[in-house]
């Protein structure tokens, strides 16, 4: 019942923080954040699990079962076969967590950056996590697919109405890329629910009754394909990762890092959860195209990476490359390399949502996002110049942080199946600290260039506000890093049961 | 006409009752407020009668008119429709300086048309309803041409519809006789174990297709569409609004009806043309959207494109699995509530926007920039009616997509389908546009006028943006009454 | 049942005429003209409804020439009007006069 009451929880209290933020923009701020609170809390509890015996509650599949943690489920709509089915396994509670502390950095990064029509903002943002939280616990395709739109909305509004310049293009980009792929994966969905009832003469869109079905290998190959460039969008990998580096760009800090941070990651949980299991023959067929892609997803996006002077872009790039990690990971389908892709996830989240809070937080001081107009922060302001020294490292991949263990875990578990994907994509752990390191570079050392000489000494360093943010997002990939165990001991059940249904099990 | 006769053709004789009674009236005094409550309270006995018949069963009244679950619903649907849109009109109306009683006249007119249209199941009542619903239709867009606050566009708009409402007649009835002449039969159901299934002569073919495309110039499918962008810019709104959503839907009705009963889904030719037709709309309708910069014309150009989604659902009909075809007719049955509903909210607003007094309707850009911060509740309106013709999830447009949708996939029309995903793409982009505009920041020149919004409005916008959601989360209501209501068809 | 091939007549003539009515609507710019020529076709449907009810012997086909008459009329008596409209707006019928809905 918790993953009803989050939702329910974000759900109500955005819709309170837009009611009161036409009274006093304080007040939403603080419904905000006592929102989270509950919805945290909540979600600290899913670590334990409210089933004992999962297998008499699914009635009438034959899934592997064992590795769900929550479950709830109700009739919705019975005349399409339509439940209202949430359940958790213990990648969706990582994610879930995710999200939510996510949730907090994006709260805290708003509070001083928007002035404007703040209740709007505090529902949009709630809303869309409530979004995000359902497409993680979401096992009914259509509910799933709800979620997945309604995380959409208040995404574009949040871009369109508080983003910087070119935010009207940006955010129209962002939304016909999503949604006209959604479309396919609407298609792609019902198609797969009709022959379900074509051959069992029930009409179900639950996940659990969807799985193993007898497909003919061409139209198999068709709908996986639907799935597939829906969630690649989302991830997004090579070719349809144009959106991005707009969308990021132009979003206001709090969006950039919902984005970056958490929805790039529900394309990821897309592949996982329904692609290789729902396709496994036209998926393991597939394979070798989604490497390819994320290989280039990887490399491509690097080397684009150090081209860039707009400080967000660059980080937006190299947002692309990690998550080609993850789309190798996943269609490496072992339990290192799956592994490895969801600490990739976590990590990723973390890292990436750090340096955009950065460079808001520098946006916000010098008004530029232009690497070539900063320089020589590092004696100015020596606070903020450290913790970006310690993003900007962590996303380069060293060890002992986050995102090291990740792509570690993937390039192991992609080298016993596919050594030569491995070896190419770990090209980039040469390529990735060239852009990390020009970042710093242009950004922090040197001397300031001319549009900032005689401004350096006005700007204000971090504030306690901000160091409590950047804090908490460091210590979480120190721990990421040096305990990995933490949380992989929830994942290893859920991918366990997981790859029964993929190939190779 | 026996007593239980009467009594099945009793909300029509009230329908019909308004408009006398209006009539009558006005020869005396002319009063407003008067005339907008006869017709409301018509509306609602007749709408209260037609629900106090629901689950009776099917009642043949004459040869011409049957009175079952299917009539009913959409009976009930269309009185609704006309309430909530004579009361949006009544503000309006008040502030322009034209005669205002003839509006209810002619809409109650215009009802009674459109209700004998959907209960007929003889091509005489058929083509009864269908005149003079269109008779009082451009007769309506015309009137108003008059009085100071004219607008110039007005005549030209009502002069085109007068005209393609005659050709479309023309093609209708010669279709009729030709058909007629081949089988001798006038009736929906004598003709079901005829047509398609003797047709040794052309003549039921050619007047099958004569009969479509003088329903085709009706419903505005392409290509025979091109009179509906003018025709929506140029009538003043509350008649758009009408326009745009009473006279669609209850053509839309009975076409299907009349697919089935008579069994036209057989003419094979037929149906091809018709994918090519719902091809052609889909893609010009929200092609040529992209393009507008007049809202009203925008409105015009995405109801194209919304007949021709439907058009997916009707053709999914033809299938040969009674489950599919069950589907698809609930489909058809679902899209068009669902396209009243919001094509209803977004015209509303317009007519609750425009200054008639000024001869201006709310229908640029301009008029829309920054609507969000000055008038929120409005916006908000707006914004839900236009997400959900985009067809974004938890409003009532996505279930009615996602039905189309089931119905397209189920018949296995992949062309169509493929279609119907490449339009709503192309959808998004405008819908998306005009709600960013609603979220700039206002132009520091009020382009709409900021007096408050009349009591009447708000209720009916609030009550049709309440249906919007509550359908768009819990459908099962409807479905199931859809559900039964079109069971009874074939 | 008169002859069938007289009733292909009929009907010939009455897609003479039909067509006449709608190349008339088509090509014609004068209002009036138009209104006859729409007038053309509504009688050539009657005319074809007469033809197939005196083939089958049964009296429907009259009726709904009756109804085509009324409508005819009911049609004419709002045209009418709108054209008194136009006429007083441009001082002349041509309907090249209405040319602002354009896109």
């Amino acid at each position: 019942m918790q993953l009803v009451w989050i939702i329910v929880c974000l759900f109500a209290g955005g819709a309170c923080a837009g009611i009161a933020g036409r009274i006093s923009a304080d007040a939403s701020r603080w419904l905000s954040l006592a929102t989270l609170v509950v919805a945290g809390l909540l979600g600290l509890s899913l670590l334990q699990p409210s089933l004992q015996d999962p297998s008499v509650l699914i009635a009438g599949s034959d899934a592997p079962q064992g590795q769900w943690l929550h479950l709830v489920q109700a009739i919705w709509i019975p005349h399409f076969g339509i439940q209202f089915l949430l359940a958790a396994d213990g990648i969706s509670v990582v994610l879930i967590l995710l999200t939510l502390f996510l949730g907090f950095i994006a709260l805290l990064s708003a509070w001083k950056e928007i002035q404007q029509r703040v209740g709007f903002f505090y529902f949009n943002l709630l809303w869309t996590l409530a979004g995000v939280v359902g497409i993680f616990a979401a096992l009914d395709l259509f509910l799933f697919f709800v979620f997945w739109e309604v995380m959409l909305i208040p995404m574009f509004l949040i871009i369109s109405i508080w983003g910087h310049e070119d935010r009207h293009y940006a955010a129209m980009k962002f939304f016909i890329y999503t949604q006209a792929s959604s479309l396919l994966l609407l298609a792609a969905m019902l198609a797969l629910v009709f022959i379900h009832w074509q051959q069992t003469d029930s009409l179900s869109f639950s996940w659990f009754d969807l799985l193993g079905l007898d497909l003919d290998p061409g139209l198999g190959m068709v709908l996986m394909l639907g799935f597939f460039i829906a969630f690649l969008v989302k991830l997004p990998g090579v070719p349809v990762h144009n959106w991005l580096p707009d969308a990021h760009t132009q979003a206001p800090t709090p969006g950039s890092v919902i984005l970056a941070g958490i929805l790039l990651k529900t394309g990821a949980y897309g592949l996982l959860r329904f692609i290789i299991p729902l396709f496994p023959d036209a998926a393991a067929q597939f394979t070798p195209v989604a490497l390819t892609l994320g290989v280039i997803s990887i490399l491509y996006a690097a080397k684009l990476a150090f081209a860039q002077n707009d400080i967000k872009r660059l980080i937006a790039y190299t947002s692309i490359s990690h998550m080609g990690f993850v789309l190798i990971g996943i269609f490496s389908w072992n339990a290192i390399a799956l592994q490895g892709a969801i600490m990739q996830m976590v990590g990723h989240g973390l890292s990436s949502a750090g340096l955009f809070a950065l460079a808001g937080a520098l946006q916000h001081r010098l008004h530029t996002r232009a690497l070539d107009a900063m320089g020589g922060l590092w004696s100015s302001l020596p606070r903020l110049a450290a913790v970006a020294m310690f993003f900007a490292i962590a996303a380069l991949g060293l060890p002992g942080l986050g995102n090291f263990v990740g792509e570690f875990l993937v390039l192991l578990g992609t080298f016993q199946v596919h050594a030569t994907t491995a070896v190419v994509s770990a090209l980039a752990m040469v390529v990735a600290p060239i852009y990390a390191l020009v970042l710093l570079q242009k950004g922090f050392f040197g001397p300031p260039s001319a549009a900032l000489a005689g401004k350096v000494d006005t700007v204000a360093d971090f504030g306690s506000r901000e160091l409590l943010m950047m804090g908490a997002m460091m210590l979480g990939l120190v721990i990421l890093g040096l305990f990995p165990r933490l949380v992989t001991v929830y994942l290893q059940p859920a991918l366990a049961g997981l790859q029964q249904l993929g190939w190779g099990g | 006409m026996t007593m239980t006769e009467l009594h099945a053709l009793l909300p029509i004789i009230v329908i019909a009752g308004i408009s006398v009674v209006l009539m009558v009236m006005t020869a005396f005094f002319r009063h407003q407020r008067l005339a907008s409550l006869i017709t409301y309270g018509g509306f609602i006995a007749a709408a209260v009668l037609v629900a106090g018949q629901t689950g009776s069963g099917p009642q043949q009244a004459t040869p011409l008119l049957i009175m079952d679950e299917y009539s009913r619903f959409f009976s009930l649907v269309i009185l609704v429709t006309s309430l909530a849109a004579t009361m949006l009109a009544y503000d309006y109306l008040r502030r322009s300086d034209v005669f205002k009683e003839e509006y209810y006249i002619l809409l109650s007119l215009a009802v009674l048309g459109a209700v004998v249209l959907v209960s007929s199941n003889h091509f005489a009542a058929f083509f009864i309803g269908i005149e003079l619903m269109s008779v009082s239709l451009f007769a309506m867009v015309g009137y108003m041409v008059q009085g100071r606050t004219r607008r110039a566009v007005t005549l030209e708009a009502s002069v085109k519809y007068m005209i393609l409402s005659g050709v479309s007649s023309s093609f209708l009835l010669f279709g009729i006789a030709l058909v007629y002449a081949d089988f001798g039969v006038l009736s929906f159901s004598g003709l079901h174990s005829l047509l398609g299934l003797h047709s040794t002569s052309s003549y039921s073919q050619i007047g099958a297709a004569m009969i479509v495309v003088g329903l085709a110039f009706k419903l505005s499918w392409v290509p025979f569409h091109m009179w509906t962008p003018d025709v929506y810019e140029g009538a003043p709104v509350p008649v758009t609004a009408f326009l745009a959503t009473v006279s669609k839907v209850s053509v839309f009705a009975i076409i299907v009806r009349f697919f089935i009963e008579s069994g036209a889904f057989r003419l094979e030719a037929l149906v091809q043309a018709l994918v090519w037709i719902a091809v052609l709309s889909m893609l010009v309708g929200n092609g040529l959207a992209l393009l507008q910069q007049n809202i009203k014309r925008l409105l015009a150009y995405s109801s194209i494109a919304h007949l021709g989604y439907l058009m997916v659902a009707f053709i999914a009909i033809a299938g040969s699995n009674l489950a599919n075809t069950n589907l698809a007719v609930e489909a058809t049955a679902f899209y068009l509530v669902a396209y009243i509903v919001m094509s209803l909210i977004a015209f509303g607003i317009i007519t609750t926007l425009s200054s008639p007094e000024r001869a201006e309707e709310a229908e640029t850009l301009a008029h829309f920039r920054g609507l969000f911060w000055q008038k929120p509740g409005l916006a908000t309106a707006m914004g839900l009616a236009l997400l959900s013709l985009a067809g974004i999830p938890l409003t009532i447009g996505f279930v009615g997509k996602f039905y189309v949708f089931a119905a397209g996939v189920a018949g296995q029309l992949w062309l169509l389908v493929g279609v119907l995903i490449v339009g709503s793409a192309l959808g998004l982009y405008y819908y998306l546009r005009l709600i960013m505009e609603m979220c700039k920041a206002p132009d520091t020149e009020p382009a709409i006028s900021r007096e408050e919004t009349p009591l009447e409005n708000r209720v009916v916008l609030s009550a049709l943006g309440l249906v919007l959601l509550v359908i768009g989360i819990f459908p099962n209501g409807l479905i199931t009454t859809v559900h039964a209501a079109v069971a009874v068809l074939r | 049942m008169v002859d069938v091939a007289l009733i292909d007549h009929v009907f010939i003539l009455a897609a003479i005429l039909f067509c006449l009515g709608l190349v008339g609507v088509l090509v014609r710019r004068n209002i009036i003209f138009m209104l006859i020529s729409m007038e053309i076709m509504l009688n050539a449907a009657g005319l074809a409804f007469i033809a197939a009810g005196s083939a089958w012997g049964q009296p429907d086909g009259q009726v709904m020439f009756l109804a085509v008459v009324t409508l005819g009329a009911a049609e004419v008596a709002v045209a009418l009007g709108l054209t008194l409209l136009l006429f007083r707006r441009y001082q002349s019928v041509d309907v090249d006069n209405l040319k602002e809905l354009r896109g």
